[in-house]
């Protein structure tokens, strides 16, 4: 026994050395394996604090790569102030006003799928049935007609645009007045016609094409395009008239939902009208 | 008294310069000083090894708390501790240390120091370093660290004596 304590007195600094460092060690083993233990690393509470302390002195190191940043984000918030203040405007406040009575409401929406080098090009938006889209409602976007609602489930639809072969949109020529279909020949996304133009009137080159209330599905006057070509169909009386989309469908993100409040009045009373009979 | 008031401030001073300084300090090239080492060597001669180990510990582990490594700067710190009385004997002068000095550049001569320090500080960063990485397949990257934190952790061991460390210039 009196050996064993001469010899811990002569090798004590040595005990204590290692007894100290295998502490330390099994310490930084468990944290080098063992990660997500939490005792004795930045994230407690003291330390943290001081952290936070240096961190109030460095971030002004940081201001000008900071600023950069935030004004980033201004300018991208910024460019988004129509788009929400169309939703507080045509969605949610209703303004009573006893001459006009609103038509139309805009539900903004986003384009998060689209195509447009197949012969029938559908976008998907991110909105759907919550928001208030139905089947068959028109889509705008700022330059022009997009499409009209496919299909929709709960949060998301799908866009028939202007880029399918039957979209039969009704347009009209401005200024002349002309009534016609818009169609698309499934080539160039940039460009589109009007059929059911009758040939005996003269339409001046450039001249724009815009939608027809008529249906009720867009508003009066939403650009379409412009009149680029002319052209006499052989044997009828039609022009087919070549037009130039306003909208780049290539490069389209943001739309409008077009939600016509009468629209049911109107279908109904349409509804009346005594059908054809061949 | 004055002997403990100084070394807590210095404690406090090198755990804050280490922590929010160096720590901080991104240089790159792996490049990380280490200047905390000079508080143990700046301690009394008279302290007794198991003190100062002691010491060594709790101040390698406060680092460490603050720079999310578990224990590593505590161990590699003991090891300094350790020899630093090897290494003192080794270079002691031919009639032993006078007990009222400080072993700092100033008191004990440019020459001791840099033998004492450099020999300490390299076993130090040596071991922080392979055992930071520990693997034996990235010895050279290993290695490119230690050369290049070496000269830096020095040099900057050099000049913060210069700055802090009140020398006695009379002498």
């Amino acid at each position: 026994m009196r050996n064993l304590f001469a010899f811990l007195k002569r090798f004590q600094i040595f005990l204590v050395f290692a007894i100290l460092q295998v502490i330390a060690l099994s310490l930084y083993f468990s944290y080098f394996f063992y990660p997500r233990s939490q005792y004795l690393t930045t994230a407690s509470g003291a330390v943290a604090k001081v952290l936070e302390i240096k961190n109030s002195v460095t971030e002004h190191l940081n201001l000008k790569n900071t600023n950069t940043e935030l004004q980033k984000r201004n300018q991208e918030l910024l460019e988004k102030i129509p788009e929400s203040f169309i939703r507080i405007d045509n969605y949610t406040v209703k303004i009573n006003d006893t001459l006009n009575k609103q038509k139309f409401e805009y539900i903004p929406a986003e384009i998060i799928n689209s195509t447009v080098e197949k012969r029938n090009n559908y976008f998907t938006i991110n909105i759907g049935k919550v928001n208030g889209v139905e089947r068959g409602l028109g889509v705008i976007s700022d330059n022009g007609v997009v499409g009209v609602v496919h299909r929709c489930s709960d949060h998301y639809s799908v866009v028939k645009s202007v880029l399918t072969e039957n979209i039969n949109i009704s347009v009209v020529i401005d200024k002349v007045g002309l009534f016609g279909l818009l169609k698309w020949d499934g080539a160039d996304p940039r460009r589109g016609s009007v059929t059911g133009i009758s040939n005996d009137i003269k339409i001046k080159k450039w001249s724009r094409v815009v939608t027809r209330e008529g249906t009720g599905l867009f508003p009066k006057g939403i650009m379409v395009g412009k009149v680029e070509k002319l052209k006499e169909v052989e044997g009828e009386a039609f022009w087919d008239v070549s037009i130039l989309f306003s909208e780049d469908y290539r490069k389209l993100q943001k739309v409008y939902v077009v939600k016509n409040i009468f629209s049911e009045e109107q279908n109904s009373l349409e509804a009346l009208i005594p059908q054809d009979k061949k | 008294m004055k002997l403990i008031a100084i070394n807590s401030a210095r404690f406090i001073l090198f755990v804050t310069l280490q922590v929010l300084i160096f720590n901080q300090l991104e240089i790159g090239l792996g490049i990380h000083p280490m200047v905390y080492p000079l508080f143990i060597m700046l301690l009394p001669f008279s302290i007794s090894t198991i003190s100062l180990l002691v010491i060594a510990f709790f101040m390698g582990l406060f680092i460490d708390i603050f720079s999310n490594t578990g224990g590593l700067h505590a161990s590699s710190l003991l090891l300094f501790a350790f020899f630093r009385p090897i290494i003192f004997k080794a270079f002691s002068p031919r009639d032993g240390y006078d007990m009222n000095k400080e072993p700092s550049i100033y008191e004990m001569g440019r020459q001791w120091f840099i033998y004492c320090f450099g020999i300490l500080l390299i076993i130090h960063h040596t071991w922080f370093f392979f055992m930071e990485v520990f693997k034996f397949s990235e010895f050279l990257y290993v290695l490119k660290k230690l050369i290049l934190t070496l000269p830096i952790s020095y040099l900057l061991v050099i000049l913060l004596q210069f700055l802090f460390i009140k020398g006695k210039v009379s002498k």
